[in-house]
């Protein structure tokens, strides 16, 4: 299963959730919440992100 | 813990605030809430509105939130070639007045809040569902989780909205359609015209563009949006490489750092269903063109409090009722964008040196001389695409 991991730099402006298009990133103000269990890993929300502070985890 | 109330909105940003004030204004019981533990901060955007859109808002510049008014625009090509325009000759798009966004959004607010809308900060919307002819929204704060039942529920939850997608409408963004954007608020700028922004086109922002915004004495906002399908680099790269190698901020230093998405793809298609709608960045309600958003977020909000307060007084909140609001939005805010999604995608095909050739036709033009059919002959001199992809258009 993939891990989204979320590096400590991450701004929560919520860039990913916009792009996810199984809607699956909760922002809040200071965490990000993913459904991990629906990813397909199609890792559009580590290309968007404008401060890259996604990875995948394997 | 149920609350009742006629309307719900998701987000207290421009879009939020004055749909709350107008439904307000017009009657309806109205809760907003917001996420973040204060209003506007951290900003998202780089502050720019212009006189005739707040104008026309009948909101009146106030100095606690306008931190700096403007007189002209500078356009830079790749090679460092200026076109310079001012007040007097162009109408400036996002340009008359910089704000001070934490200011502005709270006040704003406040309006809301004088208008009889209640508001609920370091609040969390998670859920929506449908319960006979309202909509249940399970919200959290400060770990606790409660429930409201409104009538209309308005999803002003900017671009990372998923309001709208509980309930079936297509708000998920295509990364060609949302600027990846970071900026810097900077001290020790030196600009050439501290009274003008400035805009940098070509491969410094592949996709988008960059900016200086000034906001008084040496300070400015120095950012960029780019398009990820255009670049492998983050926005945050793209942003120090500019900042490095441009003149006006190799001395400067950065007192704040912000990020995030801009919806630049046009209004989307569907703003409503039944007893919800969406504003401002959520419905992507954003200047294709210049990704400038907070005139038309708020003009929006005007047209869904005033639907929405209609919609409640006559006890129909359908989808049918609600499409009045989506009526006035494309009237007055979608044929615009249409046109200028034409414009930027001529300008995203254009190359530097495309970019430096029509810049260099234009320099020491004199704008206020001639006519917009005017510009657009000289400008197919120069690019001659620019028949084919805008002729129709003016």
């Amino acid at each position: 299963m993939i891990i989204m991991k979320v590096n400590e730099w991450c701004m929560y402006c919520g860039e990913c959730a916009g792009v996810c298009s199984r809607s699956l990133i909760e922002v809040r103000e200071n965490s990000l919440k993913f459904d991990k269990k629906k990813c397909k890993e199609c890792t559009i929300c580590i290309q968007v992100c404008p401060v890259q502070a996604l990875a995948k985890e394997e | 813990m149920l609350i009742e109330t006629d309307v719900l909105v998701i987000g207290a940003g421009p879009a939020g605030s004055s749909t709350a004030k107008h439904a307000a204004l017009n009657g309806s019981d109205v809760i907003v809430i917001d996420k973040k533990s204060e209003i506007g901060a951290p900003k998202r955007c780089a502050e720019g509105v212009s006189k005739e859109g707040l104008k026309k808002l009948k909101i009146e510049p106030s100095n606690r939130w306008v931190i700096k008014e403007l007189s002209g625009v500078r356009m830079i090509a790749p090679d460092g070639t200026s076109v310079w325009l001012n007040e007097e000759k162009v109408k400036l798009p996002e340009a008359g007045y910089i704000l001070e966004r934490k200011v502005f959004d709270k006040h704003m607010a406040m309006d809301a809040a004088r208008a009889g809308a209640k508001i609920m900060v370091k609040t969390l919307a998670k859920g929506i569902r449908r319960e006979d002819d309202h909509l249940v929204t399970t919200l959290e704060t400060m770990g606790e989780e409660f429930e409201v039942k409104a009538k209309i529920v308005v999803g002003a939850d900017g671009p990372e909205s998923r309001m709208g997608r509980f309930l079936g409408l297509k708000t998920t963004l295509k990364p060609k359609n949302m600027e990846s954007c970071a900026q810097f608020e900077m001290v020790n700028v030196k600009m050439e015209d501290p009274d003008s922004i400035e805009f940098y086109f070509g491969s410094v922002a592949p996709g988008g563009y960059a900016w200086i915004f000034p906001k008084g004495d040496d300070i400015a906002n120095v950012g960029l949006g780019i398009l990820t399908t255009e670049t492998d680099k983050s926005a945050y790269d793209h942003l120090l490489e500019f900042v490095k190698n441009n003149p006006s901020t190799q001395n400067a230093q950065p007192v704040e750092l912000n990020v995030g998405g801009d919806p630049v793809g046009g209004m989307l298609k569907e703003l409503v269903t039944d007893n919800f709608m969406l504003v401002g960045d959520a419905a992507s309600q954003v200047n294709p063109l210049t990704g400038g958003g907070i005139i038309t977020a708020m003009e929006a909000g005007v047209y869904a409090g005033e639907v929405a307060a209609a919609a409640i007084k006559d006890g129909d909140y359908s989808a049918k009722k609600l499409s009045k609001y989506q009526e006035r939005c494309e009237e007055n805010i979608g044929v615009k964008f249409k046109r200028d999604l034409k414009v930027k995608d001529y300008l995203q095909s254009l190359s530097d040196e495309e970019l430096n050739s029509i810049a260099d036709a234009f320099h020491d033009i004199e704008l206020d001389t001639i006519n917009t059919a005017e510009l657009i002959k000289q400008l197919i001199k120069v690019s001659p695409k620019a028949l084919l992809k805008l002729g129709k258009l003016f």
